[in-house]
């Protein structure tokens, strides 16, 4: 296009396959834009539409500059600033409304296609789910067809072949796409950006009431997906550390001061290995789940004293790691003074009775085994019942939890149990995290959602270190070996508050089947497409490539640019064409040794001159312009062949080859 | 960039030598990314650099798809012009000044060809599609300034089809030709003097009758010399009539180059306008240039010759 066309005004189709497009892209932004946005998107897009009938003009400057400071200060105020990406991708928005309404040329209108691309790539920051991924190819198949839409020609005029020529472009797009995808080499941050805020999530926190864990219960909301290289261990050993609470205030578990300084604890490799991979979903916390012990090689991660992993950044956006366990670990057989003062350590007052009996169980146990045995036995014995729905405790919660309510759920007891051996002089901490999921027999691997969010206990012996208890398990076994939903009594709804959740009809099979096949399917978008970045590519590639990256992409490139190229052109499709491009060869012989063909002149008459200007040749040439004949107009079908090798015999009979030289400029 | 032109030229005149009917293949396309195109390179930059900087592999696939999209456009660009066969129509002559129509043929060998842009120079060109297995036929029009033959310069053939990020243009000089008239001046009749034109040539001797060889009255035209007006008749109420003498009516007339004075072009130009009057005038006459004396004829072959002889005159070749 030149410059001149690019002022024209907007072709009909275009506009009307731009503002679809619009529409398209704003769609995935409508739960993360002001609803204000919207309101100006539908007021904006049927001015427009007036003004292509003529019912009202273009805005003014006036108005236009108005709308953009209203615009702006709407964000303002619904965002609270204009930095940040939230904010920022509102303000994208509004332009790409905007510019819309003011959009008269071609060139305002090319603005508007990059923009809406641009909107497309920002909307996947909010949105990157395998079916919004495929919905976005609506808009943009829609942008390029409003792009040629752009085109001075008739097909341009059609709405429906400009849509068909776009979405032709993007599937033979698609090969060479998924080559550079496999291959381009994932690059770190060149800078950091804000990222994405992820305000209403729910999940563990750094702290713990005893009610915070029923309050997760209540949601079936995805936390991680888990795959085993090897078998996938038994459910009732399937405790996924998130982090440690060592401070205790007497009603609330917190995590400790110590506990953020970085401090790599000292632990000893022993037994099985465990290796799996995990998917995270966006917590916006900086805490990897693991199985104990973890180790894992990801960038950025590192182990903390009280064996969690923390991100330097909160996982804002779904990633992948890789995970060795080794859940036979020695774990810390010296404790330093600081970590036991902490671990010890206890309200100066309250909850007697749970003190008291601390001090009785010490006497009667000295060894710490055997008083963790006896708790359990305790919690076994008496009638303790696992519950979500506790009645009320008092201000001494702890001793009301073990002597009078005896109604809890892991949250209680596990703070119980850590309160007590404390007491008895035992370093012990509360250990929050995830227990079980449900293992996906499609795809092998485990889902773990929020209402497997579980609290355990660890306490410490010098020279044996740290081993976990969970007290729960000696309650509510079921919790352990089936997961919440069998654990909770009749009485007891499970996701009573989220009725449509398909969690709620795992009993109905067709449902349930359906149901873990989207969930394999959406897991395998996340390993494979989202979270194919940096090591998980080095892996894949190195796996299939080792060492043949570089030639293996020129060459898949190449092939497919081949392919593609054989498939438009399609040159067997160009034989019957061959016999004119021989004559034109024959042509250009004659015309090397002065003989041109005059205007309207036919081959017949041209070859007659021919024979006569070199009668030599006559009978070579006049063999060939006979054979053109005969299967051009004639109707005679004649091998190719054949006429190439006629001509062949002249250029070869012809005498002053000599100038066949220059055959590259006839 | 002077120098460059003319080595440009002298370059794309070997690449693509001039020819009547050209085909669009590979040796005479050219294609390169258009400044569109270049936007579009760099909003492909913008959005590697949010995959990079947000690691997201979506933003990533987006941007591999556009990239594929902008190299497969290069095929298409490609494949929607190439296979166009240009040929150049037979031109009509005109008259310095007046605009040349050249009229172009273009034929599809086998697909169609969508937004084919035509014309002298890059910046005003026609729009047409030429549709598989059809033909077209575009006119341009060509400013004529000076007379005698007018080579049409290269022409620029061009499209952008389908994304517009892709040019692909080739340069073409399909030989064609126009022969370009003087401009046609009125003003007295240039007539031989003296020597009458055909007394050697020809058996019909006509000398002893002369110019004042009355032979009668006619009504006055336009354009009829005073001189000759028969002033007694206009007098006696008769209306405007001529005298007319043998070697006007009987005898016939001779435009003589010699019979004016001053420029090349201005007594070129006037007779011109003769020729074209006396035809017009269905009136046999002669044309006398230095070098040059056609038979007394009329007729559109006649006038023909004579507007290509004066279109011709001193033209070297």
């Amino acid at each position: 296009m030149t410059s001149a066309s690019l002022a024209q005004p907007i072709p009909r189709v275009s506009l009307n396959w731009l503002l679809i497009a619009q529409a398209l892209v704003i769609v995935p932004f409508a739960l993360h834009i002001p609803v204000s946005l919207i309101v100006l998107w539908l007021v904006c897009t049927f001015w427009r539409i007036q003004i292509f009938r003529m019912r009202v003009r273009m805005p003014g400057t006036w108005v236009k500059s108005g709308l953009l400071v209203g615009t702006a200060g709407g964000i303002f105020l619904a965002r609270g600033s204009l930095v940040g990406l939230d904010a920022g991708a509102a303000l994208l928005i509004a332009a790409f409304i905007l510019k819309m309404l003011e959009m008269q040329t071609r060139r305002d209108a090319l603005v508007l296609i990059f923009l809406g691309f641009f909107c497309v790539a920002v909307g996947y920051l909010f949105e990157d789910a395998l079916l919004w991924g495929l919905f976005t190819l609506l808009p943009i198949a829609t942008l390029l067809a409003a792009l040629i839409g752009l085109q001075q020609s008739n097909l341009s005029n059609k709405p429906a072949g400009t849509l068909m020529l776009a979405s032709k472009l993007l599937l033979q797009a698609v090969p060479l796409m998924l080559l550079l995808f496999l291959f381009f080499p994932r690059l770190d941050p060149l800078w950091s950006l804000p990222q994405p805020s992820n305000k209403a999530l729910t999940g563990l926190s750094d702290s713990m009431a005893p009610g915070d864990i029923a309050e997760l219960s209540k949601s079936a909301a995805l936390v991680f997906r888990a795959s085993f290289e090897g078998a996938v261990p038994p459910r009732n050993q399937q405790y996924w550390r998130g982090l440690t609470l060592e401070q205790f205030d007497g009603r609330r578990w917190s995590q400790s001061s110590r506990a953020q300084v970085p401090d790599a604890p000292d632990w000893r490799k022993q037994g099985e290995k465990l290796s799996y991979s995990i998917v995270m979903e966006p917590t916006g916390k900086p805490w990897l789940m693991t199985l104990d012990v973890g180790e894992t090689d990801l960038a950025g991660v590192r182990q903390m004293s009280d064996f969690r992993w923390q991100r330097r950044r909160p996982v804002e956006q779904s990633m992948l790691y890789n995970v060795n366990s080794w859940p036979d670990a020695v774990r810390e057989t010296a404790l330093s003074d600081g970590g036991r003062l902490q671990d010890l350590q206890l309200p100066a007052k309250g909850n007697p009775e749970a003190r008291e009996w601390a001090a009785d169980l010490h006497r009667r146990y000295p060894k710490p085994d055997a008083l963790v045995d006896a708790m359990l036995s305790y919690f076994t014995e008496q009638p303790f019942h696992y519950t979500l729905k506790p009645p009320q405790l008092g201000p001494n919660s702890i001793d009301d939890f073990l002597f009078a309510s005896r109604a809890g759920f892991c949250a209680h007891y596990a703070g119980a149990m850590t309160f007590v051996l404390r007491a008895a002089g035992i370093p012990a901490r509360v250990v929050a995290g995830y227990q079980g999921g449900e293992l996906n027999p499609d795809g092998n691997y485990i889902s773990v959602r929020q209402f497997d969010a579980h609290a355990w206990v660890e306490y410490w012996q010098a020279g044996v270190g740290w081993r976990s208890v969970d007290p729960t398990a000696a309650v509510a076994p079921a919790r352990i070996e089936q997961g919440l939903e069998q654990a909770l009594a009749a009485d007891e709804d499970f996701l009573a508050d989220s009725p449509m959740s398909a969690l709620r009809y795992r009993h109905l099979a067709w449902l349930n089947s359906i149901r873990l096949s989207w969930d394999n399917l959406n897991y395998g978008w996340q390993r494979w497409v989202l979270g194919y970045q940096g090591q998980q590519q080095l892996q894949v590639l190195g796996r299939w490539f080792s060492g043949f990256e570089t030639p293996v992409f020129a060459a898949g490139a190449l092939v497919i640019l081949g392919l593609l190229a054989l498939w438009l052109f399609k040159p067997w499709r160009r034989e019957s064409d061959s016999q004119l491009r021989l004559f034109n060869a024959f042509e250009r012989l004659l015309a090397r040794h002065g003989l041109r063909r005059q205007q309207g002149e036919g081959a017949q008459a041209f070859a007659r001159r021919a024979a006569q200007r070199f009668p030599a040749h006559a009978e070579a040439i006049e063999g060939f312009a006979e054979e053109f004949e005969a299967q051009r107009y004639a109707g005679i079908s004649g091998s190719v062949g054949h006429l190439r090798r006629r001509l062949k015999y002249l250029r070869r009979s012809l005498p002053w080859r000599l100038s066949a030289v220059k055959d590259k400029q006839p | 960039m002077p120098q460059f032109k003319p080595v440009w030229q002298r370059w794309v005149g070997r690449r693509i030598p001039p020819a009547s009917r050209i085909e669009l293949d590979h040796r005479r396309i050219f294609i390169l990314p258009t400044r569109v195109g270049g936007t579009y390179a760099f909003v492909l930059f913008l959005l590697l650099l949010v995959s990079i900087n947000y690691q997201n592999s979506l933003a990533y696939g987006l941007t591999f798809l556009m990239l594929s999209v902008g190299i497969l456009a290069i095929l298409h660009t490609y494949r929607n012009f190439s296979g166009l066969i240009l040929s150049a129509s037979n031109a009509r002559s005109v008259f310095v000044g007046e605009p040349v129509q050249l009229r172009l043929r273009l034929e599809s060998a086998a697909g169609g060809h969508q937004a084919i842009a035509l014309g002298w120079d890059s910046e005003q060109l026609e729009q047409t599609d030429v549709d598989p297995e059809r033909l077209v036929e575009v006119a341009l029009t060509l400013p004529a300034a000076h007379r005698g033959w007018l080579r049409a310069p290269r022409l620029r053939v061009e499209s952008v089809f389908p994304l517009g990020i892709f040019r692909a243009w080739s340069w073409l000089d399909l030989e064609q030709t126009v022969l370009i008239y003087p401009r046609p001046v009125p003003g007295s009749m240039p007539l031989l003097q003296g020597v009458q034109p055909h007394a050697e040539d020809d058996g019909q001797a006509t000398r002893g009758q002369g110019v004042d060889d009355y032979q009668g009255l006619r009504v006055w035209q336009h354009g009829d010399s005073l001189r000759r007006m028969h002033w007694k008749a206009w007098s006696r109420g008769q209306g405007l009539m001529v005298k007319e003498f043998t070697d006007l009516s009987g005898h016939d007339l001779c435009l003589d180059f010699m019979a004016l004075g001053g420029d090349i072009e201005e007594r070129l130009s006037r007779l011109c306008y003769w020729v074209l009057e006396l035809s017009q005038r269905q009136q046999p006459f002669a044309l006398r240039l230095p070098g040059f004396l056609s038979a007394v004829d009329s007729g559109d072959a006649h006038r023909e010759a004579c507007l290509r002889q004066l279109a011709l005159y001193g033209v070297r070749a």
